[in-house]
């Protein structure tokens, strides 16, 4: 859909961040469904139309539960998979699947407790719990008795020939004690012969005899105690066989409930993107894009981190524009915007807006300096542009959006603006959709396309600010700048610009000497 | 309680089992875990025979999904964090088992794992250690057992000549006001033999405090020097309580009761030969 510089531009890598999912499951998921594209709009309206009713349904408290509810429950698939194969499962598998479970029901409840619709809860897997509650305590797992019919016995036997064996052990022990003097409290143990030196006892057996000490071994092997740990280990592996068994007759289940969960994950990330940044139900139509009061979220985050307040904007696009204004009145903001709330569609997102009429696009193209791509194709910024640029007109069409941002600023301003106004026709008679921010004069008209300009400063709201206080600063730009973007027939297009470095501390004189030699 | 070994082979695991034999003689019920891959029966680098780790009925064990075994079968308890081996697993032997046990691979995971094991279980937790992986036991309650034998030296004085000095660097006491000196320097990070021999050229008058023992990775005369000279402390201690000694090792057999005695004498500490069932008090 778009390539690595386009998706930072338009803030998708931070959308697909912040509509990761918490699970495995949802991430699974996630990477199987492809954005939506042209002639998609009712698929997509359905899954964002879902995702503004259950934002405006669910508490953002009860979502951020589910969502943690969600974040625990364990990711069972290569367990299922393997009992599926036949092949054997372990006691920490069934543990595991013990999680899972548990994980489910906690789910369920998180549902229920923010007010989840009952037909959509989540779903549990009773005959999977019941296969596992026998060896289930406290959240933990034993293969206990009940799991097979031989095991009580063969445990039994074997405890009998341990128990036979410690009293072998603790006897051998008592006469080399006896004898010796030495208490060996493992298998093995050492004799001084400055401390004993005769014979050692019964079951005893010489294992080093050295001149100065003897390192023994108590004799200790047992034929009935291996052929009942051999029994009771058979027992053991059949029931985890029989376990094993039931488990995969459940994998279906299993695999049902997993895509469920992975689409409720889905879900309730694009939830909780609506409830964070507000949404709407747009209008999926193919002929511009139009929205009324958008955010350009991954900016309004940023600003938020600052403690600064985001400006809503609005925007009008059919065919091509050229939108001027002043610097730092979101010129470069307002294309951002427009391929944004573009990718929010495709990706099944409520745009953040009041209200949108966007389309479903083939592909979106950022063209405005550089990005890593081109540095690793040790490309200059206006080699770059040029570039994408070839690339961008060969397939351009109504089918896609083209975010031009100053381009060919890098180079000759003449030269430049020539360049500029024959990309605007060319883009106009291919009938693309596309939003060309600039400082260039005269390119909307020269070309025959629509001008747009941000508002920019009001008369007189710029306040005196400390030069060296540029936090100060840019609050006071913030206050005095209208970010509106207009028709540039409502009004004379302004940059701003020596009003914004007097603003920015740059040398008065400086500034001073620059009016004059603009108002010349 | 942790034991660490001054060497490979220097009865490291002989001393772990001793002590959970005689917890389990005296009726403690005890938890047990280890910071290596320990119980195997051959030891991964050098194929020597190594000592299982027998668990009794009863004992709490932290190890990793991939060395819980399959017969017999133990209750799974808890789960912790990753390691090589898989997810750390906390569990209780229902019957007598023998297996290998092991550990998670960070100091964070380690004092996670030691106190769920005591959150778990009411007894003491067992560590099979390493010395160079007590880091997170600084500043805890924990205390430490270090095991020395003829895999460190080749005669009794160089066996316990090495004991004293790992003891004396795992010793370096906590910070003490009432007798430190006027001018202080706090070690970030390791205090190496550059750091060391900046300091030993400076007045000698001076505190110098590092995180905790594990960060001193000067060795030898250096070492000695350092704390001859300068009022060598730590913030987070360690707690060394005593040595075990093992005679047999690098195919040579020292004298096990002039050797328990050397390691006593030298490091100040209680020393036991577990095996040959000899103690030699702190002197």
């Amino acid at each position: 859909m778009t390539d690595a510089l386009t998706a930072e531009r338009i803030g998708l890598v931070w959308l697909r961040a912040a509509l990761e999912p918490v699970g495995a499951f949802g991430r699974r998921l996630d990477e199987t469904i492809a954005p939506y594209g042209p002639g998609d709009e009712a698929r997509a309206l359905e899954e964002i139309a879902g995702v503004v009713a259950r934002a405006r349904a669910l508490d953002r408290d009860g979502v951020a539960r589910l969502r943690a509810a969600l974040r625990a429950v364990p990711e069972p698939s290569p367990i299922f998979a393997r009992a599926r194969a036949g092949d054997p499962l372990a006691d920490v598998d069934f543990y595991e699947l013990g999680r899972f479970v548990d994980g489910l029901a906690a789910l369920a409840r998180a549902w229920d407790a923010a007010g989840g619709a009952p037909e959509r809860r989540p779903p549990t897997l009773g005959a999977l719990e019941a296969a596992l509650a026998p060896g289930r305590e406290n959240g933990g797992f034993y293969l206990v008795d009940a799991f097979a019919e031989a095991l009580p016995a063969a445990r039994a036997a074997l405890a009998a020939a341990e128990a036979e064996l410690d009293a072998r052990r603790e006897a051998i022990a008592q006469r080399v004690r006896a004898t010796t003097g030495v208490d060996p409290v493992g298998d093995e143990f050492v004799v001084l012969r400055e401390v004993y030196d005769g014979p050692l006892p019964d079951g005893v057996r010489i294992v080093r005899d050295a001149p100065t000490y003897r390192t023994a071994a108590l004799e200790l092997s047992s034929g009935a105690r291996d052929a009942a740990f051999a029994r009771m280990s058979e027992a053991e592996e059949q029931a985890r066989r029989a376990l094993a068994e039931r488990i995969a007759v459940e994998a279906a289940r299993a695999n049902d409930a997993l895509r469920a969960l992975g689409e409720l994950d889905r879900e309730l990330a694009r939830v909780a993107f609506a409830q964070r940044w507000g949404s709407c139900v747009p209008v999926l139509a193919a002929d511009g894009v139009r929205f009324e009061e958008a955010v350009f979220a991954p900016l309004a985050d940023a600003l938020s981190e600052r403690g600064r307040r985001y400006t809503p904007l609005s925007l009008d696009l059919q065919g091509v524009a050229v939108l001027t204004g002043p610097n730092m009145g979101g010129k470069s903001a307002a294309l951002a915007t427009a391929g944004f709330l573009c990718a929010c569609v495709a990706l099944g997102v409520p745009p953040p807006a009041r209200e949108a009429a966007l389309p479903l696009l083939e592909s979106i193209a950022w063209i405005g300096g550089d990005g890593p791509q081109d540095r690793a194709r040790l490309l200059s910024s206006y080699a770059a542009e040029i570039v994408r640029g070839r690339e961008t007109l060969a397939q351009a069409s109504p089918r896609g959006l083209i975010l031009i941002d100053e381009f060919a600023r890098t180079t000759g301003p003449r030269e430049g603006r020539a360049l500029l106004i024959a990309f605007v026709e060319a883009l106009r008679a291919r009938g693309a959709l596309a939003l060309v921010a600039t400082h260039f004069d005269g390119i909307a008209e020269t070309a025959e396309v629509a001008h747009l300009r941000i508002a920019g400063l009001r008369e007189g709201a710029l306040g005196e600010v400390s030069p060296n206080d540029l936090d100060a600063a840019l609050d006071a730009i913030n206050r005095a700048m209208d970010y509106r973007v207009v028709d540039a027939r409502d009004g004379a297009a302004r940059s701003d610009a020596l009003a914004l470095a007097t603003l920015l501390g740059f040398d008065s004189a400086a500034v001073a000497r620059a009016r004059e030699l603009f108002d010349d | 309680m942790v034991v660490v070994g001054t060497a490979k082979h220097a009865g490291k695991t002989t001393a772990f089992n001793a002590l959970r034999a005689v917890a389990r003689r005296r009726g403690v019920a005890i938890a047990v875990t280890s910071m290596g891959r320990d119980g195997e029966p051959f030891d991964a680098l050098d194929t020597e025979p190594k000592p299982r780790v027998r668990l009794a009925a009863g004992t709490l064990v932290a190890l990793p999904a991939g060395l819980v075994p399959r017969s017999p079968a133990l209750a799974l308890l808890d789960r912790g964090d990753e390691s090589a081996l898989g997810t750390m697993m906390f569990a209780r032997a229902v019957s007598v088992t023998t297996c290998e046990i092991g550990g998670p691979p960070t100091t964070r995971a380690m004092r996670a794992t030691i106190d769920r094991l005591r959150s778990l279980g009411e007894g003491p937790v067992l560590v099979d250690g390493a010395i160079d992986r007590i880091a997170p036991l600084a500043g805890g309650d924990d205390a430490i057992v270090l095991a020395t034998g003829a895999a460190s030296g080749a005669t009794v004085d160089r066996v316990a000549g090495a004991a004293a000095e790992v003891v004396a660097r795992l010793r370096i006491p906590g910070r003490n006001p009432a007798v430190e000196r006027a001018r202080m320097v706090r070690i970030t990070g390791a205090l190496d033999a550059r750091g060391a021999e900046a300091l030993l050229a400076g007045s000698h008058d001076v505190t110098v405090v590092v995180e905790d023992p594990t960060r001193v990775a000067v060795r030898g005369a250096l070492f000695a020097q350092l704390q001859a000279s300068l009022d060598l402390r730590c913030e987070r201690p360690l707690h060394v309580v005593a040595c075990t000694t093992c005679p047999v090792g690098r195919g040579a057999a020292l004298p096990a009761r002039a050797l328990v005695e050397a390691v006593a004498r030298a490091t100040g500490l209680p020393a036991f030969d577990v095996v040959a069932d000899l103690t030699a008090p702190r002197e």
